[in-house]
């Protein structure tokens, strides 16, 4: 079910007040209702990729307790392989069994020999890459040392399968989450009502800016060969601005949801339009996933250490890997291509490392110098966003070279005012709050109740009056 | 937790109560719309107010409020006369009119019923949902409407839900409570002629398959015979009509003959009138349609003209017999 649907509106309340008024005095029945409410949740799009993950739980957690006993170094590799194989081998086959296919009947029939595929008709289990990586991560932890694992299968299997992060993260590690399922949720006031309050503006994020620049970046990619240079821009604007509404909006309805049942995820986006470099976007965009990336790909790999070939390897071989992760698609390799050729000058001039601080903190406006960073920034991470939203390399180079004609200077033929006015109150609302873990949180907790009252009723009328489209989320593909 | 409940119950509340007065407000409104979803809002108007009360009365899908024109009905037939076409729905829906119909008009004492190949089809999703929006509350409504994909459950138990999202539905509210109508499209007595070319409609269609084959759903087969029924018991005058199609239009349909068959099994059964415009010379010309099943205004008109001198005829053989 999506977050921003009826069914769900219906599910959270009935999961809340069971949890809080009928099992919260007991640890077990905890943590059972939110294994039982995941399983429900997951089972809502195709109740058959239950077994799925059910199997992914009982492999990892028996393989968890195997690691602890054993000593010797071979065989406590041989069982995280088969942790990873197992993974890794479902994520495979839902995922890129036909991209492989497809690419080896073309290289095939290259050399002039046609083979006949035999495509599967595959369904791609909601949410596999993510609670793949996942389990992955409680595994690979305890080979490592750095994890004890659990005796628990309940709360095992309610970590594997918390429905708030279940199919679009943040993908959390089990350092962080697990401990929270062994310990006993009390219900704190003011946790729960932060976690209202990035529900409200996930949805905002989600229904009013991500849907509303879906419609027109739809009808210009769709259509990009009848539009200008100047509306294509624009189109790969709305773009930028639905693939971080949609899913900054996500991990903020997940991430407050969380909180209503007394957890606390990691942060997965931190203002990342505001970046003045693609090192300092990459640390504030999809956090889960690039630093899942570094800790169990490229530090493996040697990471920074070594000369400047190695890093640069690396930091290849990450985002390679880290665009074929989002999907079974050269797009997105090239996508990933694209940012590692960003970040390259960044690593040779060993700059990748400045910007750790939010964007002119502690003051109302950023210097000249900032502003011209941040949009040079936006503008690299908007032009290869055009690789990801297209639907093959030949598109997307299509779209970028009819950007880069004179046409770029006619003013655009669809300009919908009121998508810019909402944008720019969006980024407003984005910029004020960017020293906080979401743009709410500390947003209005200073001024009078009825004014703090009338934002969250403004922002809630505007979710009622821009909902019903239903548009999945983007983040669901992958 | 109590303050936290009560905390929400308390910004819930207002909420709650808008919603019920702005469904109120945007239902009351939208009634009163004469050109919104494809003008039909207008139509279940007439028929709720009791403003249908006609002598004839034409049922059908599109190809019904397009092609008969009931101002040449009334001027050349006398009495008084009405289309409730529907637009994009099959005798499903079209029956749900004639059902509302009775309950708040008179009986009619003749209907003119205009079938086709798609007659009999059950589509799946509920098209121009909006026309039923502030009609929600109808008990018929309810029923017909909740065969098809369209609403949810709760969208007919809970005030307002059914709004959310529909923009467009909102905006006209609101404009005809500020006396502001858009005069795009009017239905006069449910009709409207359509003046316009030949547009690609149909060359798409047969780029993207090379014919089509009618799936007959079995409830609609029984609905329509007990509407036949009932038709007799009450002595009402039907004439089943099939109004002129392209003819490429017809050589598309695969089954199209066991269709007309069916028809005319139909009106021997129940002893109705079957005429069928499928060879007509209108159905060979295409200046007279704007795609392969609607005629544009000018054949629309010449057309009822048509039917009207047919119907004088069966008329008049009638009471020679």
């Amino acid at each position: 079910m999506l977050f921003n649907s009826v069914d769900f509106a219906i599910f959270l309340p009935i999961v809340f007040l069971l949890y809080w008024f009928v099992v919260s005095k007991n640890l077990k029945r905890q943590n059972l209702l939110i294994v039982l409410a995941s399983y429900l949740f997951y089972g809502w799009w195709d109740w058959r990729f239950l077994s799925l993950i059910i199997f992914s739980t009982l492999v990892d957690y028996t393989i968890g307790i195997q690691l602890s006993k054993q000593d010797k170094k071979h065989k406590r590799r041989l069982l995280l392989w088969i942790s990873i194989l197992v993974n890794l081998g479902f994520l495979g086959f839902f995922k890129y069994y036909n991209f492989f296919l497809d690419n080896f009947i073309t290289a095939f029939s290259f050399f002039g020999n046609e083979i006949q595929p035999n495509t599967l008709n595959i369904i791609l289990p909601v949410g596999i890459s993510f609670y793949t990586f996942q389990t992955l991560s409680y595994t690979i932890d305890i080979y490592r040392k750095k994890l004890a694992p659990t005796k628990d299968l309940v709360a095992f299997s309610a970590f594997v399968s918390f429905f708030p992060q279940l199919v679009a993260g943040p993908i959390e590690r089990a350092t962080n989450l697990l401990p929270q399922f062994g310990k006993k949720r009390i219900f704190a006031y003011h946790q729960a009502l932060d976690g209202l309050r990035q529900i409200v503006w996930g949805l905002f994020k989600k229904v009013v800016i991500a849907d509303n620049c879906a419609d027109y970046a739809n009808i210009i990619f769709n259509n990009s060969n009848e539009y200008s240079g100047s509306t294509l821009v624009l189109g790969a604007v709305f773009f930028a601005f639905q693939i971080y509404g949609d899913f900054s909006g996500y991990s903020d309805i997940a991430i407050g949801t969380s909180r209503l049942f007394g957890f606390n995820l990691r942060q997965n986006f931190a203002f990342p339009y505001f970046s003045r470099d693609i090192a300092e976007f990459w640390r504030r965009w999809h956090i889960s996933l690039s630093t899942w990336f570094r800790d169990y790909l490229y530090i493996p790999l040697g990471g920074s250490r070594g000369g400047n070939w190695m890093k640069l390897r690396n930091t290849f071989v990450i985002f390679l890997v880290s665009g074929f992760w989002h999907g079974a698609n050269w797009t997105f390799i090239a996508w990933g291509a694209i940012h590692a050729l960003y970040f390259l000058p960044l690593i040779l001039f060993n700059k990748n490392r400045r910007n750790m601080d939010i964007v002119a903190k502690g003051k109302i406006w950023p210097s000249i110098s900032n502003l011209f960073s941040i949009a040079l920034t936006f503008g690299m991470t908007t032009l290869a966003w055009v690789f990801f939203r297209a639907k093959t390399i030949e598109e997307a180079f299509a779209y970028i070279s009819d950007i880069f004609t004179l046409a770029l200077f006619d003013f655009p033929t669809i300009h919908p005012a009121y998508l810019f006015i909402l944008l720019i109150i969006f980024m407003a609302i984005e910029w004020m709050g960017r020293e906080g873990k979401y743009a709410l949180e500390n947003l209005g907790l200073s001024w009078k109740k009825p004014v703090r009252l009338a934002m969250y009723y403004a922002l809630v009328l505007m979710i009622l009056w821009y909902s019903g489209k239903e548009q999945q989320f983007i983040y669901f593909q992958f | 937790m109590k303050k936290f409940i009560l905390k929400i119950l308390f910004f819930i509340l207002p909420i709650i109560v808008l919603a019920v007065v702005a469904d109120i407000f945007i239902s009351s409104q939208l009634r009163n719309s004469k050109t919104f979803a494809h003008g039909e809002l207008a139509i279940w108007k007439d028929i709720y107010a009791g403003n249908i009360d006609s002598d004839i009365v034409i049922y059908g899908s599109s190809r019904a409020w397009v092609h008969i024109d009931p101002l040449r009905i009334e001027d050349q037939l006398g009495g008084s006369a009405y289309n409730l076409g529907v637009d994009g729905h099959n005798f499903w829906l079209q029956h749900l009119r004639h059902l509302e119909l009775l309950k708040h008009n008179r009986t009619p004492k003749t209907i003119i019923l205009s079938v086709d190949t798609r007659s009999l089809q059950k589509r799946g999703d509920l098209y121009n949902l909006e026309q039923f929006l502030p009609f929600i509350k109808q008990k018929e409504i309810r029923n017909y409407t909740s065969a098809y994909e369209g609403f949810s459950y709760l969208d007919y138990q809970v005030p307002f839900l059914r709004y959310i999202g529909k923009r467009e539905a909102m905006k006209e509210a609101i404009s005809i409570y500020r006396g502001i109508e858009s005069d795009k499209m009017i239905r006069v007595k449910g009709y409207k002629g359509f003046d316009e070319e030949w547009n690609s409609d149909f060359d798409k269609a047969k780029k993207k398959m090379k014919y089509y084959e009618v799936q007959l759903d079995t409830t609609s087969i029984s609905l329509f015979d007990s509407f036949l029924k009932e038709c007799a018991t009450k002595k009402i005058e039907l004439i089943m009509v099939y109004t002129p199609e392209y003819i490429e239009g017809q050589e598309f349909t695969k089954n199209r003959s066991d269709i007309i068959q069916l028809f005319q099994e139909k009106s021997e059964q129940y002893q109705f009138p079957f005429l069928d415009y499928s060879n007509d010379t209108l159905s060979y010309d295409k200046q007279y349609f704007y795609n392969a099943m609607h005629l544009n205004k000018t054949g629309a008109e010449l057309f009822t003209d048509k039917l009207i001198e047919d119907i004088q005829q069966l008329r008049t053989l009638r009471e020679t017999q």
